[in-house]
């Protein structure tokens, strides 16, 4: 149900201790691109005492570890299983490496799907033991395709609409890519847009500034929120499976839809 | 005012001849202003001339003490200073200061408060040394033009009246007439010449940008919203924020509501920079009534915009000054390095005792205005910004409504009426003892090192009541 | 043998442990007199839990707080455990 996931370089004291301060619904707290190789043994002991000290109820606090081939993979599983996070964002994801993360845990995973490899199997991917979201990145997605990136996105076209849409079909949250000008507030407003008219759920960021145009995108409006309100009190008013608002066949689905809506504006405080 | 003077003043072409005149051990209550902030030449030009001629007991009425006025650490270590009187002090004079004190004492006032002052004959100066950019014959002066413009010479406008003798130092000297001088030449005494009054790199040296850190940004974002939900911004409103990165991006999104919403405010004031500018070009603010420019388009701005005017320092912010400025003024978004379970905020020193500041506008905008906001960060360093007592209290708690930072606001219990508003608010609004104690939640308890042995100051405020003491470190 | 961990960014400390004959702690920090017997009590109470004591250990503090200064120090430690093998 997150809108916003927010990375934080886990070995930055600094980042850490401010990470609910930016009203990200979920935070990535980040073992591999942003630590490097000689700190990965102290990017864990500073999250293990960190957790162990403060706890967050109002944040869904995933830990992106190494991918399950490097060396840091073990370790970062091992020396974080007690920690009180929800999961574990799996780059480089395959469903070997998903395999490889269940038999050492059973927290959630969130799967990275940042090759072409895995967006070919994006399906077997979403039905692993698990899974709650699949990440899109593009990244080193495009880098392995050998193709540019563009505000416009057409070239992504195909991978955001596969993941999206596989999401949905599975029932889990899908994660845009992170829009890397951390300055160009206009284009992640088009960026996000693209991505939610896509059908994402939701879309990751790599920095706090980034975080409420992307929780305002991935909301639902007043208006809808208004809408959802009328759905559910005529709902309950004619107890009937079917009705008609505004001249509109109101269906179960329509009315679950609302449901979730509604349950996101009381969570978003909206 | 560009008619012809039958009075000539006098124009001197270096300091020992001005002293031909005047007997140097006459006049040792002296003052300066801080117009040309850090790129000031006028200071130690002269203060090296009292030191050459060893008069002692002097006096300083400086408006401001930036780290370049070496000539005053030259002056304290040879002995020959007396009191110091300013409304902030910054850099190697001011921790110098803080570790021995002076013969004297050290009285921080405010901007309005120090206008107050001199106007009233409290403060007693016998030659006012005024940097002045553009200067003609009459002795009119603006500080808009010249190859080291300043802007606004707000703070210089009390000492060009009533100072016993009066000195413009200029590297401009012109045979036009000035329309509208900020200086009336008929206050003058003599003209100074010099090569250069400042360097046009320091005078614009040490203004901020609007910030981007992110605790900065969540700050900002929430002290706007805080004043939308206040119901303070409407149309014909007015509006002064400090120049530190984060009061600058509090500006910028009070501009975006602004846009959004198409309202056009009264007027801004206080110290000027380039986003105060655009707005008024804009259309967004009718006025801006300016004490003093912060950067080099809110000095051109003066020159080319009726609507930008530059303002005395009692205009601005002296409580007997009938014309006072921020008696309109409706919100002010003002820094802190300290605020205590009062409410009272330090400006004047750090959490290690070293004097960095001061009023400045401070304490006469808190108490003016309708709002006043304080912005910080919650925890600085591993220093929380709350304590239960300040070291130096810069503005009393009684004048201080709001405090915002990343992880909660503050509303003073004294303003029954903003706590009324809020009560439906989703801000996260908590009692200033809850937010110190999410800030020691992380850093734990400082230990409490201030020393309160020897008083080497004392701050007064533009009541002329002394509401705290400085002490030696 | 001297091994260390963390960096001289704000928020954070580093710590250098190397081998001494008995305990000493050095402590440098920019909150020295606020901080400073609280920097202490942390280093002593993590040498103790580890069991370790002839060790000099060096911290450069930036503002930490108490959970990175023990992180870092644990960090260096695990650090000179490594080497030993």
């Amino acid at each position: 149900m997150s809108r916003s996931y927010l990375f934080i370089p886990g070995n930055t004291p600094s980042m850490i201790q401010n990470l609910d301060v930016f009203e990200s619904d979920a935070v990535i707290i980040d073992f591999e691109d942003s630590v490097t190789s000689y700190d990965k043994d102290a990017a864990r002991i500073l999250i293990k005492n960190f957790l162990k000290k403060y706890s967050y109820k109002d944040i869904d606090l995933y830990i992106r570890i190494n991918s399950a081939e490097s060396d840091y993979f073990l370790n970062d599983v091992k020396d974080t299983l007690d920690l009180d996070i929800i999961g574990y964002v799996l780059p480089k994801a395959s469903v070997k490496a998903i395999n490889a993360l269940n038999k050492l845990s059973s927290k959630k995973i969130i799967p990275i799907i940042e090759s072409p490899l895995a967006l070919l199997h994006v399906k077997e991917i979403a039905n692993e033991d698990n899974v709650t979201a699949l990440l899109l990145g593009a990244e080193d997605y495009t880098k392995e395709l050998g193709i540019k990136r563009s505000l416009e996105g057409k070239e992504i076209f195909y991978a955001r609409s596969i993941i999206a849409i596989t999401a949905n079909a599975y029932n889990i949250d899908s994660i845009d890519t992170p829009y890397t000008n951390k300055e160009d507030m206009e284009g992640l407003l088009v960026d996000s847009e693209n991505a939610l008219n896509l059908g994402f759920t939701s879309k990751s960021s790599i920095h706090p500034n980034q975080v409420d145009i992307i929780n305002t995108v991935f909301a639902p409006s007043l208006d809808e929120i208004t809408e959802a309100r009328r759905i559910i009190k005529k709902s309950e008013e004619t107890n009937k499976g079917a009705f008609s608002l505004d001249g509109k066949m109101i269906d179960m689905p329509i009315i679950e839809k609302a449901k979730k809506v509604l349950e996101k504006a009381k969570k978003y405080n909206l | 005012m560009g008619e012809y003077s039958e009075r000539k003043i006098k124009v001197i072409k270096h300091i020992d001849e001005l002293f031909t005149f005047i007997d140097i051990f006459e006049h040792k209550n002296i003052s300066f202003h801080h117009h040309l902030r850090n790129g000031d030449y006028v200071l130690n030009y002269v203060l090296k001339k009292y030191i050459k001629e060893n008069v002692q007991g002097i006096n300083l009425f400086p408006s401001s003490i930036f780290p370049s006025y070496l000539g005053i650490l030259d002056l304290i270590k040879n002995n020959q200073i007396n009191d110091i009187t300013t409304n902030y002090i910054n850099g190697p004079v001011a921790q110098y200061i803080s570790k021995n004190g002076l013969p004297g004492i050290l009285k921080m006032q405010t901007h309005g408060g120090r206008a107050r002052s001199i106007i009233e004959g409290k403060s007693k100066i016998d030659i006012a040394f005024i940097a002045a950019p553009y200067v003609n014959h009459d002795g009119d002066c603006v500080g808009y033009l010249g190859k080291n413009k300043c802007g606004s010479l707000g703070y210089a406008i009390a000492d060009s009246i009533h100072a016993k003798i009066k000195v413009l130092v200029t590297d401009n000297l012109v045979d036009v007439a000035i329309l509208h001088p900020e200086i009336s030449g008929s206050n003058i005494d003599y003209i100074l010449l010099v090569d250069s009054i400042g360097d046009s790199q320091g005078i614009v040296s040490g203004t901020t940008q609007v910030t981007n850190n992110p605790v900065g940004v969540k700050i900002a974002k929430n002290t706007s919203t805080l004043l939308k939900e206040l119901g303070v911004i409407k149309n014909g409103f007015s509006f002064q924020s400090g120049a530190g990165g984060i009061s600058l991006r509090v500006t910028k999104d009070v501009k975006d509501i602004m846009i959004k919403e198409n309202i056009k405010a009264s007027f801004f004031s206080g110290g000027i920079t380039k986003y105060h500018v655009e707005m008024l070009e804009e259309g967004l603010v009718e006025k801006l009534y300016d004490v003093q420019c912060f950067d080099l388009e809110a000095i051109e701005s003066l020159s080319r915009n009726k609507n930008h005017i530059p303002i005395s320092a009692s205009r601005y912010a002296n409580p007997n000054d009938k014309s006072q400025i921020i008696k309109d003024l409706d919100i002010v978004i003002l820094g802190a390095t300290e605020i205590d379970y009062d409410f009272n905020v330090n400006v004047t020193t750090d959490s290690h005792q070293t004097l960095v500041g001061g009023s400045g506008g401070h304490s006469d905008t808190a108490t003016e205005s309708k709002i006043c906001v304080i912005v910080s960060p919650l925890i600085q360093g591993r220093i929380p910004v709350i304590k239960e007592r300040v070291t130096t209290i810069t503005t009393l708690g009684k004048n201080i409504d709001c405090l915002v930072t990343e992880r909660g606001i503050v509303i003073n219990p004294l303003r029954k009426d903003l706590v009324k508003i809020l009560k439906e608010s989703k801000l996260k609004i908590l009692t200033i003892q809850e937010l110190s104690e999410i800030a020691h939640n992380f850093t734990n308890i400082p230990k409490d090192i201030v020393n309160r042995d020897k008083i080497i100051g004392e701050v007064e405020d533009r009541t002329f009541e002394i509401i705290d003491y400085i002490y030696q470190k | 043998m001297k091994t260390s961990a963390g960096s001289l960014e704000s928020s954070d400390c580093l710590i250098t442990i190397s081998d001494s004959s008995q305990l000493e702690i050095v402590i440098e920090s920019v909150v020295f007199a606020q901080f400073g017997e609280q920097i202490k009590e942390v280093i002593v109470n993590t040498l103790n839990e580890h069991n370790i004591t002839n060790v000099l250990v060096q911290c450069f503090d930036k503002g930490a707080l108490d959970y990175t200064i023990k992180s870092r120090l644990e960090t260096a430690l695990n650090r000179r455990g490594e080497h030993h093998e």
